[in-house]
This record gives C-alpha cells, structure tokens and sequence, in this order.
C-alpha cells in the first residue's frame, strides 16, 4: 500500500515535470494522447467493465467537439459554456445510443453502436451547419484566467488534471458498488438480475458514461487543435481506440490508459508510414485476443502464474484454506401466517411446445416445499416465471398477496425473491467476497448522484457492506475462500457459495434449484442443515430437487410435476406412494420400494 | 411511378450484393458461431483481385472472378486457422479479433493497391434495356441472375451433399458431430472458404456499380450485417430477404436524402431492429451454451 502511494506520488510529480523536458512538438503529441487516454477510459468502462460492446465511442468524442465549435464560432458563446453544453449533448447521445443496448447485447449492439457512428459521420460530412467536409475553423481560444491557454504547455496542465481526476473517479466507480454490480452484469446479466441488479438502468449507465467521457474529450480537442473535420472522428480512428483497449486490457482502467498511451506513442513513431502502423497494430489486436486476452494490464499475473507454475517463485499449489463448518442462524419469530408465493393458472407455451400448463399452487409462509417429476417435466420453466426470467404465456404470480405477474428479475429480488441455478451461475470475474457483496448491496440506480457530489457517503456505505460480507462468509464457513475467484473452487463450495450470494439478498422466498446435484453424502447432509436453518430464520424455501432422500426428509410438502402438470400434491411419504407419480417416473405402477423419511436423513442418493 | 421503378430495380441488385455479403456472414456464423467483422473487408479484397485480373491482367470478366474467388477462399481459410483456438470461448473477443484483421487486410490493400480507388467499366456494355418505358441497366439483370445461381448452388450444397450435411451437423452441436467422426476444424475451414468466396462474389459483382476503394469494405460489411441482421441472423432466406430490403431501402434513401442517405438507412435499421431484435426470420441461433 506504501509502495503504491509513493509510486502514485513519484508518476504525479514526473508528469507534473514533463513539460521541462518536451519540445513544442513533443508536447502537442502528449496532449493528443491524454486525449485518447481519456476515451479510452471511457470505453474501457463501457465494454470492459459493463461488458457493452460499443463501436460509437468515437462519435461520442465527436458530438463534444463539435457542439464546442458550433457553439463559439456560430453561436458566439464562449468557451466554458459551451462546454457544459457540449458534455451534457454528449451524455445525451450517449444514453441515446445506448438504448438498443435494453434490447440486444453483443454482435447485433456492435454494429447498431457501429451504424449509429457512421451515421454521425455522415452527417457532420454533410451537414451546412457542421462545416461539411471542411470542418469548422477558427474556435476561440478557452480563456483561464491568469493562465494563457494559447500555449500548449499550460494547456497540458488542464489536460493533466481533467485526467487525473477522470481516470481516479473512473477506478472509484470500479471498485464501489456501481461499478461491482456493473462487472456482475457483464459476467452474467441473468444472474445479476436475480440477485436484484437494474440490468437495463445500469447497461444506460455504462453509455452514460462512455458519453461524458467522450465529451470531455471532444471538449478539450477543441479547445486545443481548435478546429475539427469529419476525419478525426472517422470509423479507423473508432477501431484504433478499440486496440487500445484491447491491447491495453479492456477489464483495467490503468490497463485502458498504458494501451492509449503505448498505442499513441507507437503511431507517432510511424508516423511518416501510417499504413505499415494500421498492419502492426491490427496484427497486435489479432495476437492479444489469442493468446493474452487480459492486455498488458493481465501481463504481470500471466508471468508470474507461469513462474510459479515452473517452481521458480513460491506460492504454487493454490493455498487452499478449509470449508468451515456452517452457523445456524438464530431462531426468529415465525412469520406471519399466510401464503408467501401464490402461482394461479400459470402457463407457458414455447412456440408449440408446452411447458407448463395451467399450474396452480401455493406456498404457505415459514415452509419448505420440494418439487420433483422427472427431466423435462417443467420445474425450472415454473422457477423461470416465478422469478421474472420468463413471462407466463398466462396466469398470475403472487408474492405475499402482492400481484408482481412478469415483473422485472431484478424487481422480484427487490421483493424478496432469491434464487440459485440448476448450472451455477456464479460471477466468474469477481472474487467470492465480490459475489457476495453485488447481492447485499441493496442501493439504487437513483442513488447514483451521490458519485457525483458525495463520494465519502459512497465510500462509507462500501465498508459497511464489506463488514456485513465478511459476517455472511464467516457464517457460510466460506471466509478462506473471500478472495478466490469461484472457479479456482471445487464444485461443492461453489454450490455453497450460491447459496450464500442467494441468502446475502435477504430474501423473505428463496428458490433452491437442484442445490444437492454433485454434491457428496456429507455435503448433502450439511445442505439439508443450512436450508433448515434458513427457514428457522423466517425465510420460505422452496427446493427443486431429484435426491429423493432429501426431499423426503427436508420438506413439509412436495408437489410432483409432470408433461408440464401438476400430477401430485401433498405429504412427502403420500405423494412418493401415489400411483400417478409412480407412473410417471417409471411409466407404469408397479410399485417401488421409496425409502422412509427416517432413513432419508443418511442421504440415500437416489436419483430417480 | 416510373422513377420509383427504376430506383427499385436498381435498389434490387444492390440488395443482391448485400443479400451475398449477408450469406457469408450467416453461413460462417451459424457453423462456428463467430460473427466475422472482417468480412467486409474481405468484399473488398475480393473486389481489387476480380477488378485487378480483369483490367490488368486482362482476363475476360467470367474467368478474373473465378480466380478471385479461390484466392479470396485462401484468405478465409488463414483467417480461420489464426482465429480457431478462440472458436466457442468468448464471443465479444473473437468479435474484436475480426475486426483486427479488417483493420490488417485495409492497410495490407492500401499498400499493395494504393490509397485511392479505381473504376470497373461494366463487363455488359450496351444501352439499357427499355421495358415498358422503364430503362433498366443490363447489368443489373446480371448481378441479379448470378446472385440468384450462387444462392441455389449454395443452398444444395447444404442439403444434397455430404460435406454440406456434416456442417449443418456442427453447426447444431459441434461435439456430437465430433463425435460421429466429423473434422470440426475442417469443416468450419470450408465454412469459412465459402463465406470468403461469397464476399468476393460480391466484391467482384460489386465493382462495375460502385467506385472499388479500400475503404468500400466499412460501409459494405456494414450494411451486408445489418441485412443479415434484419432477416434473421444466420437464416439464408433471411439473409437474401434483409439484402433486398436493405438495397431498396438504400437506393430510396440516396433518392430522397442525397447526402444524407446512409443516416437515414442506420436510423431506420436501428428502429426495426429495436422493434424485431430478432429480425423477420428469427435466428437461427447457434446453440451452444
């Protein structure tokens, strides 16, 4: 921590001291490179950080510039308030452009973003107002009192500072609940839904920003070469500011930044052979995405990983630290009685296919309800609806008599719905603690203000997640594993950890999706312990589950689905007896031998 | 009446062009699941080695496109090798591994073929047909028959032959067509071959209509996407439906907007497929999770 301060400390004052060593030339180019440095913060937020794909950075950058230049020189206004214009339209463009994002993701947002520049191209090239082809001339110098901004080396000072400050928010917003909750969506948006993230406010979000970013820099382009033309904002400089990201590390702001500035530094060198540059730097874009895919910013993890891997530094074998054992919750008031979960007549038809028809049961308060029925008969379908993944083709869902019939994922978490996946869907990039933490954080996207005048409430409200994290992982027994990612774990604390992003929601439903699938005896025994202890901490579960051992022991009542219909309903040692469901999983009623719900506790795994 | 039939016969054999930019990119994305950004600049590859053997070579313009075809079908075949240990891991990088090797194959043509473009004089020379009062440029009906014959001639590949029936198998589940003894690798190759000769088909076609530039591959690759996109990514009625609407849609544009035309076609795209994300074909979605 010392060391990163000093070497924060000693890169500030050998920036602050460059200007002394630079001719005018020299100079020029380093304000063009802070310049992309800047978008490519921008960008990194947007595609790596928020994972969305967005080829209209440049646009963004453009829109800056030339609202500044249309504003000074044709409107007659200075230069300060037509920048504040100039940022705000370009904010504005930015969620403009980025409302196709609520609708599609990946390929089909690449060449909507991509469209979507072209077309600003387009009209800047064409449009009277604009300039046309020739561009805008003669934008006034920014006036700073004091300060002569005609000469490039005090300009670099402003420059300097926006970015310093841009790249520090930049880095705050990673690694503060906003930019948390932005990392889960882009590893899974599915998964962050149902822990309660605003996928749709925050995928506006990302472009929010790529917009500001791109309009500070637009701003100050204009202020500096004090002209703009169509070119500069063309689509080979869109895909130059995408290999610097990419070479750079797209997941890492400083990553973003030492890409620009490498990038810049590397095209300046080439300058007089521009197309011998475009080879090299495509061709570097090429072997970063196959063989380092993290970017520069990934390198020093790579070798040293692959020094310890040939023993020459220690460390090794991952320092594994022990599952401990779970502690209970404490005994709450029982829950007022009264259905917690109310499906009535639900229906789901994919295309011809039906997967569910007209399902109708409810789920007391305070109890644990299995449903069984064999692969394909509709269990997780009926999961999906209740937690907003899928849309009832018809019916209605209730939550404690609150009609929320397809309501958004992220809507049903915040009314108290948790949920684990039948596939684990754990955040891959986040650490343990992180997973953990994207669930607890119950703030809102209308609490976003606060980045902008009040970062100590920001920070403060972050620790004291953190605190209220460490408690959940100590209760899980998951505290050694706090920084590992979860793939690095074996599958049975995966399982665990799931279980415990899903309980750090606070939910009052909690939906187990085949929670004992892979695990062993023991790890099922524990299992059962902890969904018992949930529920005595007042929080209805309700268990998908084939370990038939378990259901017979854990739950109050099971509900046989099958073909989509509920075939059963009732006690678990009446329905497992109960010819239809006999037929049902054997297809026909000879009579099996189902073991008792005493037994069942030693964990039988029978999987039928 | 009459100019807004000519606008639509000319919109109709651009919308060709862009329905054998959208096959390639639906024939590569439903086998392997890798949206190729670089496809467009392969089109215009295509398009300097047909114009290049016709005009300097001096080849007759049947045969100039023959022999582009196949070495155009070569580059597809080094792009996928390079790119194949990406093939079914993360969709956002191959993405941006394509588009790197656009930015490559524009320099690498701007320096073998220079910065600025070149004409193709059209292969049909002759007046324009006149049919009913409506002039018609022969070498529309040209480009309309050939892009249909290479439409047909794809489409039983696909259905009739062996080669065609194991890449339908891949692209439905690669590992089960392991499995049945298929070449995943080989088979994605010639996925890839096809969709590169198909951009040069086009590029080739492409040249006598449009100015050939190194930059022609942005605006052509975009657009061939984007009628991938509105027809259904990944579906070859799809593909030919979205050309066609996205050409007529451009050749009215340019008509009423001049300048402005390609805003207007992105603005319009934008708001269709906001409307219909999944096109009018629906995709034919790889699927591979």
């Amino acid at each position: 921590m010392r060391y990163r301060v000093g070497g924060i400390a000693l890169l500030g004052v050998a920036a602050w001291l460059l200007p002394y060593q630079l001719d005018s030339y020299a100079i020029h180019v380093v304000n063009v490179m802070l310049l992309y440095a800047l978008l490519a913060i921008g960008l990194g937020l947007a595609m790596g950080i928020a994972g969305q794909i967005n080829l209209a950075q440049v646009a963004f950058f453009g829109v800056g510039a030339y609202v500044t230049a249309i504003l000074t020189t044709k409107s007659g206004w200075g230069f300060w308030a037509a920048a504040v214009v100039a940022i705000l339209a370009a904010a504005a463009i930015g969620l403009l452009v980025g409302t196709p994002a609520l609708r599609m993701q990946s390929h089909y947002l690449g060449i909507v973003t991509l469209g979507l520049a072209l077309a600003f191209t387009n009209w800047v090239t064409n449009s009277h107002l604009a300039g046309g082809a020739e561009g805008i001339t003669g934008i006034p110098r920014p006036q700073l009192p004091g300060v002569d901004l005609s000469s490039e080396y005090l300009f670099y000072y402003v420059e300097l500072i926006v970015f310093a400050v841009a790249l520090a928010f930049g880095i705050f917003v990673v690694r503060t609940p906003l930019g948390r909750r932005m990392r889960a969506m882009r590893d899974d948006a599915l998964a962050a839904g149902a822990v309660g993230v605003e996928v749709p406010m925050l995928r506006m979000t990302a472009f929010l920003f790529a917009g500001v970013y791109g309009g500070i820099a637009g701003v100050l382009y204009a202020g500096l070469i004090r002209y703009v033309a169509p070119e500069t904002f063309s689509i080979a400089n869109m895909f130059l500011l995408l290999a610097m990201v990419i070479i750079g590390g797209r997941q890492s702001l400083v990553g973003c930044v030492i890409g620009a500035i490498s990038l810049a530094l590397v095209r300046e060198l080439l300058v007089d052979y521009p197309t011998y540059a475009q080879v090299a730097y495509g061709s570097v874009v090429v072997l970063t995405v196959v063989f380092a895919p993290t970017g520069l910013a990934g390198l020093p993890r790579r070798v040293t990983g692959w020094l310890r891997r040939r023993g020459w530094l220690p460390g090794g074998a991952a320092t594994a630290g022990a599952l401990r054992p779970f502690q209970p919750y404490g005994q709450a008031p029982a829950p007022q009685a009264g259905p917690m979960l109310e499906v009535t007549g639900v229906s789901k038809h994919f295309r011809g296919l039906t997967a569910l028809q007209d399902i109708t049961l409810t789920v007391p308060a305070g109890q644990i309800r299995g449903i069984v029925g064999p692969n394909g008969s509709g269990k997780t379908t009926l999961f999906n609806v209740v937690s907003g993944l899928y849309k009832p083709s018809a019916g209605r869902v209730a939550i404690a008599g609150t009609d929320l019939t397809a309501a958004r994922p992220y809507r049903l978490a915040q009314a108290g719905i948790a949920r684990t996946f039948q596939n684990l869907r754990l955040f891959a990039a986040l650490t343990v603690r992180e997973n953990v933490l994207v669930a607890l954080d119950r703030s809102r996207i209308r609490s976003i203000w606060r980045y902008a005048v009040w970062q100590v409430g920001v920070w403060r409200h972050d620790r004291e997640l953190r605190r209220r994290a460490d408690q959940i992982l100590e209760r899980f027994g998951l505290t050694d594993f706090a920084d590992s990612l979860p793939g690095a774990l074996p599958y049975g604390i995966q399982r665990r950890v799931e279980v415990a992003r899903a309980m750090a929601a606070t939910p009052r439903l909690l939906l187990l999706d085949e929670p004992a699938a892979g695990l062993n005896g023991e790890e099922v025994r524990q299992l059962a312990e902890i969904v018992r202890s949930i529920r005595g901490a007042g929080v209805t579960v309700v268990v998908i589950e084939h370990n038939m051992g378990l259901v017979m022991s854990l739950c109050d009542q099971v509900t046989v689905l099958s073909n989509g219909r509920i075939i059963a309903d009732g006690e678990p040692a009446r329905v497992a007896v109960d010819p239809h469901v006999i037929e049902a999983y054997l297809g026909d009623s000879t009579v099996i031998d189902v073991p008792a719900a005493e037994e069942a506790t030693q964990a039988t795994e029978v999987k039928l | 009446m009459q100019v807004t039939i000519q606008t639509f016969i000319g919109g109709l054999s651009l919308g060709a062009i862009y329905a054998l930019v959208a096959m390639g990119f639906s024939l590569v994305y439903r086998t392997m699941g890798l949206v190729n950004f670089a496809h467009g600049n392969v089109v215009m590859i295509g398009a300097y080695f047909a114009s290049t053997f016709y005009l300097s070579a001096k080849l007759p313009f049947a045969a100039a496109m023959v022999i582009a075809l196949v070495v155009t079908g070569l580059i597809g075949i080094v792009i996928e090798r390079v790119l194949r240990p990406l093939e079914n891991k993360d969709f956002d990088l191959m993405l941006i591994g394509t588009i790197g090797f656009g930015i490559v194959l524009e320099a690498l043509a701007i320096i073998i073929w220079g910065a600025t473009g070149r004409a193709v004089p059209s292969p049909v020379p002759g007046a324009p047909l006149d049919v009913f009062g409506i002039r018609i440029r022969t070498y529309d009906l040209v480009v309309l028959a050939i892009a249909a014959a290479a439409t047909a001639v794809l489409v039983l590949f696909l259905q009739r032959t062996k080669r065609g029936a194991a890449m339908q198998a891949v692209a439905m589940d690669h590992q089960a067509a392991t499995a049945v003894g298929i070449h995943v690798g080989r088979s994605n190759s010639i996925a890839f071959m096809i969709g590169a000769g198909l951009a040069a088909l086009a590029g080739g076609l492409v040249g006598p209509l449009l100015y050939v530039s190194p930059a022609m591959g942005g605006t052509l690759g975009i657009k061939g996407f984007a009628a991938a996109i509105l027809g259904g990514f990944g579906s070859i009625p799809g593909a030919i439906i979205g050309g066609l609407c996205i050409g007529v849609l451009d050749g009215f544009t340019a008509g009423h907007f001049q300048g402005y035309s390609e805003l207007v076609t992105f603005l319009v795209f934008t708001v269709i497929i906001m409307v219909r994300p999944t096109g009018i074909f629906g995709e034919r979605t790889v699927n591979r999770a």
